[in-house]
């Protein structure tokens, strides 16, 4: 027998697993600690290469003058320069990636729960069915 | 207003049931705008300055994923940018790889802001936008609207140097890129657009998300009058000539264009709102419920006076006409509640 209530609440969820429940259930297969941690180093990587970018440009701006100065700078302390800012924005946008995953993977796992709730409400439907 | 709504809900009812060629004609002439624009504002390769290229490339992005009207947008910048010199594409391409790399990761639904963005800075009207995205999108749309500003001035310092690069000799790498990255890091007057923008999206997010009557209303005019007084301050203490009759009538344009998404996204009526208070066993809850201005879809009635004349052999139908009446019926106002609180 066909139920009027089944259907919309069956039509609801799949409209849910084709849309957002898509990209929740992605993230829903992972623990907490382990999405979070796989997110901050896909960060990482990104923030080393943003890094890499703006330094090659910094260091294609003044060319010439960096060429002339590469052999009278103390090469340790401008290394050294360099790896505090790379470690600056490495942990920046970590940190910044960190709470943007932990609120996402909270988000996630709320309306996940709902959408499991509802899979009970079907399967209690059908039973009585 | 009961038109309206009628209208309203015809618009919606025809998207819905025509998006499969709606959403393609709307990509289309989206990227075809945005092409011709570039190509416009540059052109500096011809091969990709051609209306046919453009047309193709458009029809491509109709039937794509609507990222690929970003990805078009940027290989066109960055023809053109090559065109004039190796160098400049070079810088280009850093500013959308660092904007890819750190912001678009997280959000690569709100990109193609970064093209709509441009696009209006372009046509004269950018203030539509913040206020259009504190309605629609979160706080971090900001992040997308400024992304969309420092492109409009890579865009416009590329244009304002193209004569200079192009006297420059080949020799002169380093030159011509300092130019750019000069031109576009000491321009005050994209610092003073990305604060007053990235402000007026986080003021008309926060206050349309308050439970206040007319929220919407309330936040997309003080996010206009913030726009305005930012940039205003802005261009006293930096001078950045920003014109302050474009920027009023900017801002008119954009609370009349919000008013009008208001009216598609949050049409509710504020004088049957209904303020309740209930508890359970873990709460108390002060709900604040504001009905939706809605009418019912008007319903045809078709009544047959006599059914139609059949071929022999079906079945027998009585001799005669057929009459058709078809009765309009216009529905009273429905309440469907929009949970505020």
């Amino acid at each position: 027998m066909l139920s009027e209530e089944r259907v919309i609440l069956m039509t609801k969820m799949a409209s849910y697993e084709e849309h957002e429940g898509k990209k929740y259930m992605k993230i829903g297969r992972y623990f907490r600690d382990d999405y979070i941690a796989v997110q901050i180093l896909k960060s990482i990587f990104c923030a080393t290469l943003a890094f890499a970018l703006i330094f090659a440009i910094f260091i294609f701006y003044d060319f010439e003058v960096f060429m002339q100065d590469i052999y009278k700078m103390d090469l340790v302390e401008f290394a050294t320069r360099v790896l505090t800012y790379y470690g600056i924005t490495v942990v920046v946008y970590g940190a910044g990636s960190y709470g943007v995953c932990a609120y996402r993977y909270n988000r996630a796992k709320k309306s996940l729960k709902l959408y499991y709730q509802n899979l009970k409400k079907l399967n209690a439907l059908y039973d009585e069915g | 207003m009961t038109a309206l709504l009628e209208l309203r809900d015809k618009l919606k009812y025809f998207y819905s049931k025509n998006e499969v060629f709606i959403l393609p004609v709307i990509k289309f002439l989206l990227a075809f705008v945005t092409l011709l624009v570039i190509n416009g504002q540059m052109g500096y390769m011809l091969k990709v300055n051609n209306v046919a290229v453009v047309l193709i490339a458009a029809l491509m992005c109709s039937f794509l994923p609507t990222f690929c009207i970003i990805l078009f947008a940027a290989l066109f910048t960055l023809l053109h940018m090559y065109a004039l010199a190796l160098e400049i594409a070079v810088v280009g391409v850093v500013v959308y790889l660092l904007m890819f790399l750190l912001f678009f990761r997280f959000a690569p639904k709100d990109s193609l802001v970064v093209v709509l963005t441009p696009l209006l800075c372009f046509l004269k009207v950018p203030y539509i936008m913040p206020v259009v995205m504190g309605l629609l999108g979160t706080p971090a749309s900001a992040v997308s609207v400024c992304c969309g500003i420092v492109v409009y001035y890579l865009l416009l310092a590329v244009t304002a140097n193209a004569a200079t690069i192009n006297t420059m000799n080949a020799g002169d790498a380093t030159a011509k890129l300092r130019l750019v990255v000069d031109a576009l890091m000491d321009n005050k007057a994209m610092l003073v657009m990305v604060v007053a923008f990235a402000l007026t999206v986080v003021v008309v997010y926060l206050i349309r998300r308050m439970s206040v009557d007319y929220s919407w209303t309330i936040a997309m005019v003080a996010g206009a009058i913030l726009n305005l007084v930012v940039l205003l301050v802005g261009d006293l203490i930096y001078e950045t000539n920003i014109s302050l009759v474009g920027a009023i009538l900017g801002n008119l344009l954009a609370l009349a264009v919000a008013k009008v998404i208001e009216f598609f996204r949050f049409c509710v009526d504020y004088s049957r709102a209904e303020k309740v208070q209930f508890e359970d066993d873990e709460y108390y809850y002060y709900v604040k419920a504001v009905p939706k201005m809605t009418v019912a879809a008007p319903t045809k009635t078709v009544k047959r006076i006599n059914t139609q004349r059949r071929p022999s052999g079906r079945y027998d139908a009585p001799a005669g006409g057929r009459s058709v009446t078809i009765g309009r019926r216009q529905g009273e106002p429905q309440d469907d509640y929009e949970e505020l609180f």
